[in-house]
């Protein structure tokens, strides 16, 4: 099954490639709509065929999140199109560098390709209506005002004339775009938070979809990579002859940190890059443990002065008139991304031009690597975006893969080169959610109310290693969030900050810090809860008062039937976070099995998004967010022994997988003046939701991830 | 500001190539940068033009921007530009490059590679012999960045 599946989608490939008439521009993806010869950009987010097709333009990339069909309808909405011709594509990279960016900002990442670009693509969409309408309008004789659109129709009923947009779209190209045009009232929306059928999802479903891994030119070589094992190391030497003869192998390729062996097919590559002795220096970095990064992490936990990132009131004055006074230590450590699709780029490098097919999260970041890689200029250079299998922030700001295969195909010019990593390279040379250790104190009252709160955090940045420039007095602004912009109403607070940054490469893992923040902050609440005698949810609400944050909290509450006693043997856990600009809360029911076996029952997640494009896409995103938290709270742990990941596949970095799944119930409550993200924001509550009702139902309170450590397991 | 001939050819053909990029004028000079232009040179009134700016419109990292600065000048004794300089308002230094030159020169014409901390203007600056300062700016997209809230 699966080898003749792979056949005849490698046969499609090959024959669509051979129509287009070569290997350069004529890759036809599946799914994807590409404008034909006689389509007419009306405008450069519009492009309509004469047969009323509607092909809109999109700059962001599908990662599996909906983006294709969500930014559509922001379009769709102020176009009033019909919807059933409406086909995406991407927005070419390299026109968009010649147009001097012309589609605006590319990155898929930070939760933030609707809230970002949400107000220009409604524009984009009446723009092209208005000018459709004029020329309808200039062809008739009649003023634009009297004319009417419905679903790709424009009709002056005074005279009883109608057009449609594949009749008008030549005329209408030749017309100003309007740079203000008139937006609809919230209220006429009649496409903006419908559920249409996603774009995406028919191809992957079918096994048509076209990943990067699946690009397959004539000619094409294969390349299998080894990178230096111990981070920061570098490429002493190879011997080549030991598998030069080997079978297929064409050539070995080095880089700075890197060697690479290119052979007819994958296999061969990369038999004979396992088989290839290398010598790296490990530049110091080779007795490096999880153990020492503690070590090192511990020393911002006890340094006199650190930076502070927010100060309320009197801390030291606070606990010096407590009557009680809570401290936690909580830490966890590295996670690596582990997309589906391990990273993969296939380019071709011929005649001073340079071609790359990738699945990224972020054309631009993707055209430039590969120019400044081989010094190819920008306008030389065409990025050929593939849906990615599973971004997670891997495949954003960090694009090694796309430098390690151009560096790979300039030294063959003219033969295709497909640099497939192997999953064991992937989990190895991952960018990985940092280390964290934070240290909490909270001070109570004689009556248990909160009156001091102490957070030092150390932990490793990630902005320092990409921009640095966002770092002031030391501070990460990133790392230090769900702290120092935290929601409650504590009149002492200080937040102090140590940068410790360890050799492991950090990287931006889905929701970042607020995958380890929130789990800190949420449980030790629960924790001055505990030790105040006060039930979690009630002790939260006062301090939260005239925030979204209660709303979405006491949505929750309610949907899970907080006051009332749950079922015997279930236990109740509870948490809210904003990020990502939306306010999410998460409430969980689960029970434990002799101690040990957690079977969660329910999980319900709230979201305050502002706005929703998608609906059903919203419900995905709080599932898939849902299923991350778990999987990381649970299973996933990267250590370090001898410089290096100790783990190399999925036996010793396991997911979670489908029995340990629970039933997820969402709720989205869009209050509607603003817009927010929801590719990440659900993660942040579901996590300490899980931790906290652990501790209802043992009494053993969880500081540190993953579960499996403290000898937790999920019921299957 | 020495650089030796082969670094300085290799530089210009890199620059040639992105100039085909659209190179912007800019209207004025960022806000953040009135202090240290108020610095250098005074009161002076920057004029736009005369100097065009070469610059990767997108840039990876920023760490390594290739760029290039020349001056519609003779270079004559009487008429020659006097001193070529690069500012970054976002940067934590915005002072990137002061060069000083002469009619000796022959073209004038400065290669370097600077570090662009972030997405921002960068604005070029050219004085000539009789005093009058010039400008070019171009907008810098540095690429990289990620999740973050």
């Amino acid at each position: 099954m699966t080898t003749t599946f792979k056949e005849s989608r490698r046969d499609f490939l090959v024959k669509s490639a051979a129509v287009t008439g070569g290997l350069v521009l004529g890759i036809r993806m599946p799914g994807l709509a590409q404008a034909a010869g006689d389509a007419t950009e009306v405008t450069h987010w519009v492009v309509i065929q004469p047969d009323d097709t509607v092909v809109i333009r999109i700059a962001r990339s599908e990662l599996g999140q909906g983006s294709f069909t969500g930014l559509s309808q922001l379009v769709a909405e102020e176009l009033e199109c019909d919807w059933n011709k409406v086909r995406p594509e991407y927005a070419d990279v390299n026109e968009h560098v010649r147009r001097d960016r012309i589609w605006k900002d590319m990155l898929t990442g930070g939760s933030r390709s609707i809230r970002d670009s949400q107000e220009y693509l409604r524009k984009a969409g009446a723009s092209a209506r208005e000018m459709l309408v004029a020329a309808a309008a200039q062809q008739w004789g009649v003023p634009a005002s009297q004319c009417t659109v419905s679903k790709s129709v424009i009709t002056h009923s005074a005279s009883g004339r109608s057009t449609t947009f594949g009749k008008v779209a030549s005329a209408a190209s030749m017309l100003d775009m309007p740079e203000n045009p008139k937006l609809k009232d919230k209220k006429d929306w009649k496409l903006i938070g419908t559920s249409p059928a996603r774009f995406d999802v028919p191809d992957k479903s079918t096994g048509k979809q076209v990943y990067a891994a699946d690009v397959r030119l004539p000619g094409t070589v294969y390349a299998s990579i080894v990178q230096c094992p111990v981070f920061g190391g570098k490429l002493v030497s190879y011997d080549e002859a030991k598998v030069r003869s080997m079978r297929g192998v064409k050539r070995v390729v080095a880089g700075e940190d890197w060697v690479a062996v290119v052979a007819d097919n994958w296999w061969r590559a990369n038999q004979a890059v396992k088989a290839l002795p290398v010598q790296w220096d490990e530049a110091g970095n080779g007795d490096v443990s999880s153990d020492s990064i503690m070590q090192f992490l511990r020393t911002g936990i006890d340094a006199k002065d650190v930076p502070v990132a927010r100060k309320d009131g009197d801390v030291d004055r606070a606990f010096a008139g407590a009557a009680k006074v809570i401290e936690a230590e909580y830490h966890s450590g590295y996670l690596n991304h582990a997309t589906m699709e391990p990273q993969c780029a296939t380019a071709l490098f011929k005649d001073d031009r340079l071609d790359v097919w990738v699945g990224t999260q972020n054309g631009e970041a993707t055209i430039t690597a590969a120019s400044e890689t081989v010094g190819v200029p920008l306008e030389n250079v065409y990025v050929h975006k593939t849906h990615a299998g599973g971004g997670f922030g891997r495949r954003g700001p960090h694009q090694e893969y796309t430098r390690q295969a151009v560096t790979i195909a300039k030294e063959m010019p003219g033969t295709p080169v497909c640099l497939q990593w192997s999953r064991e390279e992937d989990i190895r040379h991952g960018r990985y959610r940092p280390v964290t250790l934070v240290k909490l104190r909270g001070a109570l009252d004689k009556d248990g109310n909160w009156i001091g709160w102490h957070a030092r955090q150390a932990d490793q940045s990630i902005i320092v290693t990409v921009r640095p420039a966002m770092i002031e007095n030391g501070i990460d602004p990133i790392n230090t969030r769900s702290f120092r912009d935290n929601p409650y109403k504590v009149a002492n607070f200080t937040n102090e900050y140590a940068m410790r940054n360890p050799h492991v490469p950090p990287g931006f893992w889905r929701a970042v810090a607020h995958t380890n923040n929130p789990f800190y902050r949420e449980c030790f609440i629960d924790e001055l809860a505990h030790a105040a005698g006060k039930d979690p949810y009630q002790f939260r609400r006062p301090l939260l008062q005239g925030t979204k944050d209660l709303a979405v909290l006491d949505a929750v509450a309610k949907a899970v039937n907080w006051n009332s006693r749950p079922a015997r043997g279930v236990h109740r856990g509870i948490a809210v976070v904003d990020s990502y600009g939306s306010y999410t809360a998460a409430a969980v029911e689960l029970s434990v099995e002799g101690g040990s076996v957690i079977d969660v029952k329910r999980v319900i997640v709230a979201i305050d998004c502002g706005n929703v494009a998608h609906a059903d896409a919203v419900n995905g995103q709080i599932e898939s967010g849902v299923i991350w938290g778990l999987s990381a709270i649970m299973h996933e742990d990267i250590t370090i022994k001898d410089g290096r990941v100790e783990q190399s596949n999925f036996h010793d970095y396991p997911v979670l997988r489908l029995a340990e799944t629970p039933t997820i119930e969402s709720i989205v409550m869009p209050s509607g003046d603003f817009w927010g993200g929801v590719g990440e924001p659900p993660i942040g509550a579901v996590i300490p939701a899980i931790g906290n009702a652990i501790f209802s139902a043992t009494g053993k309170r969880i500081r540190s991830m993953p579960l499996k450590h403290h000898g937790f397991s999920y019921k299957t | 500001m020495r650089l030796d001939i082969g670094r300085r050819r290799a530089l210009q053909a890199l620059a040639a190539g992105a100039c085909l990029l659209a190179v912007r004028p800019a209207s004025a000079a960022s806000a953040e940068l009135d202090p240290v232009l108020r610095e250098v040179f005074g009161g002076r009134e920057i004029r736009e033009g005369r100097v065009t700016l070469e610059l990767p419109r997108l840039a990876e990292s920023g760490n390594v921007v290739p760029v290039t600065v020349s001056v519609d000048s003779p270079m004559t004794p009487q008429d020659h530009v006097k001193s070529i300089h690069l500012f970054a308002g976002k940067n934590p230094q915005p002072r990137v490059l002061d060069t000083q030159l002469g009619p000796h020169n022959g073209v004038a014409r400065v290669s370097s590679r600077i570090r662009i901390a972030q997405s921002q203007q960068i604005l070029a600056v050219a004085v000539m012999s009789d005093d009058s300062a010039w400008s070019a700016a171009v907008d810098v997209v540095v690429t990289i960045t990620g999740c973050g809230d």
